[in-house]
């Protein structure tokens, strides 16, 4: 790891690196004032509509998470030079994150490829797309020789007519292997849900309660539908009879930076907190009349003084935020990722959403959600689960043909796993991407595609906020290169070679979309409208509402014990892989916008970093810069020691996002992967990973190294440039 | 009284008293009072001078013919300028609905046939320019200058000239003014525009 950016580098990475980044972005190559160098190209034929100079705006549909947010592009002289929130949305209602915002970063990315790659005596080397189609139809076309069960597509979360096509394809080969990964997700909260609820993605109403108690969960940052969460959470801030937020985490979130009250919990024992609350509010009049019946002698284990001891959370906390409970309702009470990547995190995420049946929140802040009519459209939901079982069938040589779309498993999957050994086991790797990420590096043949602002797709949210909507993606300007290809394009090309007469009528993926729209069922108001008007209200609105039926939540209470992980003397820490809004899982590791604009919490930018707190860095002789090293069972990382009270003591946090081997100059070389050292442990009952549960030890390097940071210092040094006035002081003056 | 105005409220805001909504809203004032009072028929045209390099254009195109001889408005090829921040090259078909019939024997004209029939535009070499970061906007001049102040629309030329110099004496475009930010400033302090940096910097 490189902590060191020369002044070269920073030029670059600001855009200023001299005529290979312009030229990369498509600019033209003489930029100047200078009279006579720049072209300037009238129109041929004025469009009536366009006025140079002046944008137009097409809704489409953000991609940069799978939110599903809906977005307003505008678009001039037949460039979209910026993407805002769609208002009409009922997910962002005009709003985007700062993913959002990069969306254009992404398109306009000089690190895209540009032709399609195939490997030659071990190395990728460009060719044209005859050459690919060809190579596609020697492997997958009619006359290929394909046993049942032998391709396998790989991607991350993926929804409506996407999924659609890649069901129809895995069908038209005779296989069914279809592997979503996604390092980022909210699986065992879903589980957990289901078997609670009887609804895997209940609609969540921050706006309504007077108490959100988040163990973790970073639902303005990462956590489900973020935006809408964020609007959802301002809403109940400002309401006039104010609702709170307790947060209780190991280490502290974006989410957790806004909390009334910010708890540091040790790592893994969120789930014994909460049966110690639930123990607390039963004994303090709260109504069990809910729960099983061996319900008061199960959670009778977990006395205050107990699970103080297991949490290192003080009494008078528990018992205050007990008292914020029973008080304030109805509240909320959330479980985040922390929670989950536990090898308990079922148990834990159930005695999480106990509070909320016991609190009678179920009905009040936790709303039924619309079941989705249109089953082959719905997300099929990515997890880490499926990355240890594809790394295991591969490893098993059960694949013939691999097709990558939407993911990157050789960089988020855990060393452990052997992912990238199984991939290179297989035959024949397709990768569909726009960027060289390490995946498609390992790949046999590489598919450029278009970006998501050139690009048709439609979209259904796992998390549906408010109502049932298909989103629709539409291109917002013409592609920048002309040898890359819409994902459904592609798709639809293969399933023409084994299916010609289904698919063979279709030119593009456009068509195949027009195509079924005339025909779709279950959309509101499509009645009276011809199918050509219906297409152009959808695109218009970036969106259509679909008629769902409401779920009933019947709930079914259970209690597990649960144990604080075990003290292991040779591994003293928890390792928090975090991921934060920004870089998120990694993916946007290649947007120099996200790796800019600091870390929520730490400030820190373009770089790797471990949070650690003082006190267990004192005990070790470490100061703030020293390179440390992180080792786990499963290997060893080095990162910038960065001391900060925003982490528990018996943690260190090294957040996600970096450590690429590949993905472009942004990316490439800079900060290390905390995923490489999780150990391959699963949640029992889900078999999602264990991502939080990897213990570590600490050494130190003899090198100490500058984080970079915004801001550099936390105090002002008396000279007040950010001056406070307490609340009561504001209070006496208000009105005055 | 605009520079009364504004080095008072700046030396208040220094001193961290006045909110700079407020600071705006009150520009915003001075500036309806200005226009409403009749301080727009007091233009006092920027002066300057910058010596351009006579630049090579596809076409020789010649403004002068189209100006002073056939007294063609300089908005009716240059549609956008009332519109839109920018003014526009006319589209070649814009040409054409003269020069199908116009002139069909001049070197000049054939060969914009030549283009229009490859189903092409010439390449124009831009000559005047201000940075990206500078957002100049012609709508807005032309407003303050023309169509607020009810000055007669077929003399837009000499408007256009306070930036461009006069174009009906030359056949391709040559920059004549600056075109920098002082030349800019320095004309409205004059004229009483804006002087908040965000106005043109955004
Ligand atoms: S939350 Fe996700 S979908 Fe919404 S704007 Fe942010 S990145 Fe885009």
């Amino acid at each position: 790891m490189s902590g060191k950016l020369n002044r070269r580098d920073f030029l670059k990475a600001l855009g200023l690196g001299g005529t290979a980044t312009l030229a990369g972005c498509d600019m033209p190559t003489t930029v100047t004032l200078e009279e006579g160098k720049e072209d300037v190209v009238s129109y041929l034929l004025p469009e009536e509509y366009v006025i140079p100079g002046v944008g137009v705006t097409y809704a489409s549909t953000c991609t940069q998470c799978n939110a599903g947010c809906g977005v307003h592009g505008r678009v001039r002289e037949g460039r979209v030079l910026k993407v805002e929130g769609h208002p009409d949305s009922p997910i962002n209602a005009g709003k985007t994150c700062q993913m959002g915002q990069a969306l254009v970063q992404a398109h306009y990315n000089p690190d895209r490829i540009k032709s399609p790659m195939v490997r030659e005596g071990g190395s990728l080397v460009p060719a044209t797309w005859e050459k690919a189609q060809a190579l596609l139809d020697e492997k997958l076309g009619s006359k290929a020789n394909l046993a049942a069960g032998r391709v396998a597509w790989l991607t991350g979360t993926v929804s409506g007519h996407q999924r659609a096509l890649i069901t129809n394809h895995l069908e038209s080969v005779g296989s069914n292997h279809h592997f979503a990964v996604e390092v980022v997700n909210t699986n065992v909260w879903s589980a957990v849900s289901r078997d609670m609820l009887d609804d895997p993605q209940p609609q969540i109403s921050l706006d309504k309660a007077k108490l959100i108690l988040s163990f973790g969960a970073d639902f303005m940052g990462t956590w489900q539908s973020p935006v809408h969460f964020a609007g959802q959470f301002s809403r109940m801030r400002t309401a006039a009879d104010r609702g709170a937020l307790i947060q209780v985490e190991s280490k502290m979130s974006m989410t957790g930076g806004s909390a009334d009250l910010w708890v540091a919990i040790r790592p893994g024992t969120e789930g014994i907190l909460a049966l110690g609350l639930a123990n607390y509010l039963i004994a303090n009049g709260v109504s069990s009349a809910s729960l099983p019946g061996d319900a008061r002698d199960k959670l009778a284990a977990y006395d205050m003084q107990k699970v103080s001891n297991a949490t290192g959370v003080s009494t008078a906390t528990i018992e205050r935020i007990g008292k914020a409970l029973k008080n304030r309702a109805p509240s909320v009470v959330l479980a985040g990722a922390a929670v989950e990547g536990q090898v308990n995190g079922y148990e834990a995420v159930s005695a999480i959403m106990l509070l909320n049946v016991m609190l009678g929140n179920i009905g009040q802040t936790i709303l039924p959600s619309g079941k989705f009519p249109l089953q082959q459209l719905e997300a099929k939901v990515g997890g880490t689960r499926d990355l240890a079982a594809f790394a295991q069938a591969a490893a098993q040589k059960q694949f013939d043909v691999v097709l990558v779309h939407g993911a990157n498993p050789v960089f988020t999957a855990p060393a452990s796993l052997k992912l990238d050994e199984a991939l290179a086991s297989v035959p024949f790797k397709v990768v569909m991407t726009q960027f060289p990420d390490e995946t498609a590096m390992m790949a046999d043949l590489v598919l450029p595609v278009s970006s998501t602002l050139e690009d048709w797709g439609t979209h259904v949210a796992a998390y549906q906020a408010g109502a049932s909507n298909i989103s629709i993606q539409q291109p917002l300007m013409e592609p920048l290169y002309d040898q890359t290809r819409g994902f459904g394009d592609i798709v639809i090309s293969m399933l023409a070679m084994r299916n010609a007469a289904q698919y063979g009528s279709f030119k593009d993926y456009y068509g195949y979309l027009r195509n079924v729209f005339a025909n779709l069922k279950g959309a509101g108001a499509t009645a009276s409208l011809s199918p050509d008007e219906f297409w152009n209200n959808s695109l218009q609105a970036g969106m259509i509402k679909i008629d769902s039926t409401p779920r009933k939540h019947t709930v079914k209470a259970s209690i597990a014990a649960i144990d604080a992980p075990a003290a292991d003397a040779n591994f003293p820490l928890t390792l928090i892989p975090s991921a934060r809004m920004g870089l998120f899982d990694g993916r946007h590791a290649n947007l120099p916008w996200l790796q800019e604009s600091p870390d929520q919490i730490a400030k820190v930018v373009w770089g790797s970093w471990a949070e650690i707190h003082p006190s267990t860095a004192s005990k070790m002789g470490i100061t703030h810069g020293d390179v440390i090293r992180i080792e786990s069972e499963a290997g060893g990382i080095e990162a910038r020691a960065y001391l900060t009270n925003t982490v528990h003591a018996d943690a260190i946090a090294v957040p996600l996002g970096q450590g690429h081997t590949e993905y472009g100059r942004y990316a490439k070389g800079r900060g290390v992967n905390p995923l490489k050292i999780v150990k391959a442990a699963v949640d029992a009952k889900t078999g999602e990973l264990a991502l939080f549960a990897t213990r570590v030890k600490v050494s130190k390097t003899n090198k100490n190294e500058i984080i970079l940071r915004l801001g550099h210092s936390d105090t002002q040094h008396g000279r007040r440039l950010v001056r406070t006035v307490s609340v009561d002081a504001l209070k006496r003056t208000k009105g005055a | 009284m605009v520079q009364w105005i504004r080095t008072r409220m700046f030396r208040k805001y220094a001193h961290g008293a006045f909110h700079p909504v407020s600071l705006g809203v009150a520009l915003i004032l001075a500036w309806s009072m200005m226009t409403s009072t009749g301080f727009a028929a007091d233009v006092q045209p920027p002066g300057g001078v910058h010596k351009g390099v006579d630049v090579e254009q596809p076409i020789e195109f010649p403004h002068n013919i189209h100006v002073e001889v056939n007294k063609i408005n300089c908005m009716y090829c240059h549609t956008y300028a009332r519109r839109s921040k920018v003014a526009g090259i006319p589209p070649t078909s814009k040409c054409m609905g003269c020069h199908k019939i116009i002139a069909t024997d001049k070197p000049r004209i054939q060969k914009l046939t030549e283009y229009w029939q490859k189903g092409e535009s010439p390449k124009w070499k831009k000559v005047h320019d201000v940075p990206d970061f500078v957002h100049f906007t012609h709508e807005r001049h032309l407003k303050k200058f023309v169509f607020d102040r009810d000055y007669p629309v077929e003399d837009v030329k000499e408007v256009c000239a306070f930036c461009h110099g006069q174009i009906k004496e030359m056949t391709v475009a040559k920059k004549v003014k600056p075109l920098n930010m002082g030349w800019c400033a320095g004309c409205h302090e004059k004229n009483g525009g804006p002087g908040d940096c965000w106005k043109c910097h955004k």
